[in-house]
């Protein structure tokens, strides 16, 4: 599983031609030249060591055939034969250590080039790709770019050592080395041939593998379901069955993977076989020295494997390169919220301005049309209306997570585009629906939009809200982990928790889009503190979902499809019996306590 | 269900095909692969031969050698030497196949079988350990840990097993030729040992290094990237992208140190000696006559055949290594005590549906209580709302009475009666447990109404789904009661989940209903249902609901109010109107 993941194309994928695509990855190369030529210096005379060893013992051979030997000579031939290998072993050291380092830092650079672009992308962006597809962008396609490069070298390697000793071979007697060469198309066949099975059978047992994965996975989430109900034999036949077909369809798999070698074993023996009759018989002839026909024997191996290895590689560097092609993308995604100005806001008022704004998310569903609305300073301003009335989309823009094709928004009278994004959002408490939390302790996640805050200044807002009696349900206090994405928390605390945030880090201007999940009585209360704070001190918008919000709000806007349909507080929009009213009665009046009290009667209903 | 046996004690037993050894990894992998007998020796045989094979081309390329050195050769002797060779390489061909798929057959039916025990093992384990172990972690033991076991048969074993034999062919081939021959390969042998043990040792802590540091990179990563919208509206972009590039320094430098300790691979330089020694001892030999260029040419075959075990120890000992953690793991898990037990011995009847508890205590560790001095008393038929905010206990509180958990002192009672005393099959049949996150199975869902009652006739399970409020729901789907159930029931809402899991209950007809109930309903209308099917499902039997619901709690018989593991409260809606101040607050608009 998570073998295919991040291959999907995404609508801001692009092709890149050849050459672009290759400018750009040496520039991530440019700064690492010098381990570059090290390495390919390293690859050269590897392969040379490698195509050249047999080469001298062959032509030592030969002289021991001819001449009386001394003792000179003997240590001569070994001294080179054990030099070249401790050359060859050094080599190969210095190779790795580069390549290592080279690979690591274009790693790096890549990685951090990517999150740097998607954590700089538009809200936009993220609402329309997800999460998982970018994180795996930056961790699995960069290092099967990494991988690409230790790929390179090692056919590399192969490669340039083949061809050596292919020249070398032809040089001492070209029929001989031709009947060598015979056996490259021969094995080229046959790899071709099982790489295909293989594909086949492989994909077919990790399917087979994802199959059994994901029974386990439903049924060991369902084991306390299935205990409550005592049904444990019929999850388990569900998970039996799986594991028997995997079992079947992966040996299936192991018998053709476990065919390929001794099948080139049985070529390679056959094809020494006849070198060895065929060779003897040119050395009778006076075609070739024993020497030569020891060396044709001892390398006729080494052209086998990088047959295999080489046939394979066009494909591994087409993933590689598209897994560079999809980085590339990441980095290079156009934004589409910019601004002209680098205004740094030191305090706000919290005047807001929309006068004649159009919005829409896509080219042909506009959200807001010729949309205008005016926030005093310290106003508390409720939203209310059916989803898809545009509540949402008020809060996105005076934030700038979005981008609005015409009209113009103003803060304290000045263009939003003007200021500086990082500055107005210092001025700005945003709360999201499902607040997150990082991994991390409580304190952290308060802190976390004022790193410089006081512990004693924690403490003091904590306190606030209901005599600090919140801190006590957290096993540890401030000093509590909340967990990933704070799955320690309950939703209540998590929401809590967000607030204190804003709390904190004293905004201007404070954008509430509330939560709808249910909170246990005495938490809410909590909430209902703290929210009472932070409203009394800020210019408030807030996409309301409770009755207690709606209620404390200064005014009411019904929105439907992106137009203010109606004004007021909620009493007085109760009384007119109209928009409000209605959605009262559809969203709001089951959180009255008139409604507690009459719900006994669904007891007795029938 | 058959009776326990004296294996484990345990809540379900199911037959295995053998009985396993669980006293360490070791024995424990012995245990499985020992019922594979059969292909291991197929295997072994395979790899032995294959090696001793390997050696005929060396021995008989330096045979020819010698012959054609003769004035006049004979082609006919060397034509048969060239069969012996062409023989033998087709036989290890044979050999060597048997050696794979050897070893991928015991690494297959290992993998099944380690798979199957340790699933059969999670499913008689304890609710209260499903409760409380990950399902995540679970998932890596079975899927991840497993695989690696397999791993380590094959590749793991196949190339050690395969390579090591080679190691013994130059030590055997070498004397043939003079005795002395025998020196260098034996020298290797000892050097090799030492040196590949030094290098895995070093690797091992540098490799978990590398794993920790982009396992930390990629989570807060992930983090980021979900929390985007928390990180833009602090404005803290830069302080991610500095967090974020810190990690990728720590996993990119862990990475190089890896590279470093992998480029020095000692035993590569000892082979490059290895041959380099043994061709001098080799020519010093046939200097003083002592044999022939044959035996030479033979002998540095046979050293050059050391080049496989040494390639292949780069990786094949940390596969044998990561299986052993796998394995280890695996039965870390298998060997998590099981306190419960069935009881079968056990009380058995109907339940009348009394509650009591008596100075309980709980806690999931020792002492951190998570539930003290606890006194109740539901009676049978009551409705009892238990509120409390995250933490307080709540959930706690009722799993004690189906024995999701024990206490660890006082008792709970039903029908006067200690849980733990009663036949647990006979207590949980009775008790109806929803649980917050409702579990739906990816079958239809009639199916999973029915799933505690698999003989349910179409019209009860309609009869059930109309109780619940979910015919009209259900109705509104194309393929009605029979559409199929998205993993996790993810095409439901969480109030539509909550009213399947209530027609379960409606059919099963429990004398106890446990109802941990936090769904939150959008609108008005889907809250009347709610309520509607909530009320319903409360008559006539006793029924304990965890809620955030106003109504229930102001209509419940019994209210408790748990605060950090306590009673803070219990009476009805109007006694705690007048006693607490902090139940007070919530029902003030």
């Amino acid at each position: 599983m998570g073998f295919f993941s991040g291959l999907g194309a995404e609508k801001y994928d692009r092709q890149y031609s050849d050459k672009i695509l290759f400018s750009r990855i040496i520039d991530y190369f440019k700064m690492q030249s010098f381990r570059l030529i090290i390495i390919a210096l390293m690859i050269v005379l590897r392969a040379g060591i490698d195509a050249v060893t047999p080469v001298v013992v062959a032509r030592g051979l030969d002289r021991v055939t001819q001449q009386t030997i001394t003792l000179q000579f003997i240590l001569i031939l070994s001294g080179i034969t054990l030099g070249l290998g401790v050359i060859s072993w050094a080599a190969n050291l210095l190779l790795r250590r580069n390549a290592a380092r080279t690979i690591a830092e274009l790693i790096r650079k890549l990685a951090t080039d990517a999150f740097k672009a998607s954590v700089r992308q538009d809200l936009s962006f993220h609402d329309y790709f997800s999460s998982g597809k970018i994180v795996s962008r930056i961790t699995s396609d960069t290092r099967e770019f990494g991988q690409l490069i230790t790929l390179t070298t090692d056919v590399l390697m192969q490669l340039i050592s083949s061809i050596i000793l292919a020249v070398i071979l032809f040089q001492t007697q070209w029929r001989l080395a031709l009947a060598v060469m015979a056996l490259v198309p021969l094995l080229l066949l046959l790899v071709m041939q099982y790489r295909n099975a293989a594909r086949k059978v492989t994909r077919e047992g990790m399917r087979a593998m994802a199959n059994v994965n994901a029974t386990i996975k439903e049924t060991i989430s369902g084991i306390a379901v299935a205990k409550n109900f005592r049904q444990e034999e019929s999850i388990y036949d569900e998970f039996d069955d799986a594991n028997q077909t995997s079992y079947k369809v992966n040996i299936r798999r192991g018998l053709i993977l476990s065919i390929v070698f001794p099948i080139m074993r049985v070529i390679g023996g056959i094809a020494t076989a006849l070198m060895v009759y065929f060779g003897a018989i040119s050395v009778t002839q006076g075609i070739v020295s024993a020497g030569a026909w020891y060396l044709f024997l001892s390398t006729l191996d080494r052209f086998m494997y990088p047959v295999m290895s080489i046939s394979s590689f066009w494909t591994q560097v087409q993933t590689g390169l598209s897994a560079a092609e999809r980085i590339f993308a990441l980095i290079d995604a156009d934004h589409s919220v910019n601004q002209t100005d680098d205004l740094k806001p030191s305090d706000l008022e919290g005047r807001i301005d929309m006068r004649h704004v159009y919005f829409s998310y896509t080219d042909d569903e506009p959200v807001l049309r010729d949309f205008s609305l005016h926030i005093k300073p310290g106003e508390t301003l409720a939203l209310v209306g059916h989803t898809g009335a545009g509540k949402t989309s008020i809060g996105r823009l005076i934030a700038r997570f979005y981008e609005f094709q015409e009209g113009v928004i103003e803060i304290d009278g000045i263009d939003i585009r003007q200021f500086n994004l990082v500055a107005l959002r210092q001025q700005m408490g945003i709360v999201s629906q499902a607040p997150f939390l990082f991994s991390g302790t409580v304190e952290e996640n308060i802190t976390y939009g004022c790193p410089g805050c006081q512990p004693k200044e924690i403490m003091r807002v904590a306190n606030q809200i209901g005599d600090g009696e919140w801190l006590e349900t957290l096993p540890n206090g401030l000093d509590t982990q909340v967990g990933e994405r704070g799955s320690q928390l309950s939703m209540g605390q998590r929401q809590l928790v967000a607030l204190m945030r804003v709390l904190i880090q004293k905004p201007s201007i404070f954008i509430l889009d509330e939560a709808t999940a249910s909170i246990d009585p005495f938490t809410e209360t909590q909430i209902q503190t703290a929210l009472d704070l932070i409203l009394s001190e800020t210019t408030s918008i807030l996409i309301a979902h409770r009755l207690s919000t709606v209620k404390s709000a200064d005014r009411i806007l019904v929105m439907q499809n992106g137009e203010i349909i109606e004004e007021g507080n909620h009493q007085q929009l109760l009384d007119r019996g109209e928009h409000y009213a209605e959605l009262y009665n559809t969203y709001f009046r089951h959180q009255s306590l008139a409604y507690v009290e009459e719900s006994k009667k669904y007891a007795k209903a029938d | 269900m058959t009776a326990p046996t004296a294996d484990a004690i345990s809540e379900i037993s199911f037959k295995a095909k053998y009985k396993t050894n669980r006293n360490g990894p070791g024995v424990w992998i012995l245990s499985h692969a020992i019922h594979q007998w059969p292909f291991i020796l197929m295997a072994v045989l395979g790899a032995i031969g294959n090696a001793a094979l390997a050696s005929v081309v060396p021995i008989y390329i330096g045979r020819a050698f010698n012959e054609i050195l003769k004035t006049p050769p004979s082609l006919s002797l060397i034509g048969r030497y060239a069969i012996i060779i062409g023989g033998s390489q087709i036989i290890r061909g044979l050999l060597q196949f048997g050696r794979n798929f050897g070893f991928e057959i015991i690494a297959q039916k290992i993998e099944r079988m380690v798979r199957q025990e340790l699933y059969i093992n999670l499913l008689g384990k304890s609710m209260t350990f499903h409760n409380l172990q990950s399902v995540g972690d679970l998932m890596a033991r079975a899927t991840n840990d497993v695989r690696e076991v397999n791993y380590m048969f094959s590749p793991g074993f196949n190339l050690v097993v395969g390579s090591l034999n080679f190691l013994f062919i130059p030590l055997f081939v070498g004397p043939t030729y003079h005795p002395a021959l025998i020196i260098t390969p034996l020298a290797f042998i000892v050097l090799y040992v030492f040196a590949l043990w030094h290098y895995l040792t070093i690797l091992n802590p540098i490799t978990g290094n590398v794993r920790s540091t982009f396992g930390q990179l990629n989570s807060r990563l992930a983090e980021a990237i979900d929390g985007v919208e928390v990180v833009k509206g602090a404005a803290q972009e830069d302080a991610e992208i500095e967090r974020f590039s810190d990690n990728a320094i720590a996993y990119r430098d862990a990475s190089v140190r890896q590279g470093d300790v992998e480029s020095r691979f000692l035993p590569m330089l000892l082979l490059a000696i290895t041959l380099g020694i043994g061709l001098l001892h080799a020519l010093l030999l046939l200097q003083q006559g002592a044999i022939t260029i044959g035996d030479v040419i033979a002998y540095f075959g046979t050293l050059s055949l050391l080049g496989f075990p040494t390639s292949t120890s780069l990786f094949a000992y940390s596969q044998i290594s990561l299986g052993f953690a796998g394995a280890r793991r695996i039965l870390e898990l298998i060997d998590t005590e099981n306190i419960l037990d069935q009881n079968v011995d056990g009380y058995t009847g109907t339940i009348n549906g009394k509650i009591q508890f008596k100075n309980v205590a709980f806690g999931y560790e020792e002492d951190e209580p998570n539930l003290k001095n606890i006194n109740l008393e539901f009676e049978p038929g009551q409705t009892v709302a238990i509120v409390g905010q995250t933490g307080s206990g709540k959930t706690s509180l009722v799993k004690l009475i189906n024995r999701t958990f024990d206490v660890q002192s006082g008792k709970v009672l039903v029908d006067d009666i200690d849980v733990r005393d009663w036949y647990l099959e006979s207590l949980r049949n009775q008790i109806s447990i929803i649980e917050q996150d409702v579990f739906l199975f990816s079958r239809s869902i009639a199916d999973n109404i029915a799933f505690g009652k698999p003989d349910a006739s179409k019209e009860e399970i309609i009869h059930a789904a109309k109780e619940a409020q979910a015919h009209d729901f259900i109705m509104s789907f194309d393929k009605g009661y029979d559409t199929v159930i998205g993993e996790r029931g993810a095409t439901l809402s969480g109030g539509q989940r909550q009213r399947l899991a209530l027609a379960r209950a409606f059919l099963t007809s429990p004398r106890i209903l446990i109802l941990d109930d936090s769904t939150s309903a959008i609108d008005s209308e889907t809250e009347d249902n709610i309520q509607q099917a909530i009320f319903r499902a409360a008559e006539g039997r006793t029924t304990l609901i965890i809620t955030h619901r106003l109504s229930q709690i102001r209509w419940a018989n019994q209210i408790v109010v748990l605060r950090q593991g306590q009673i803070a409260a219990v009476g009805n809606h109007e006694e705690l109107m007048q006693t607490s101040k902090s139940y007070q607050r919530i029902f003030r608009e």
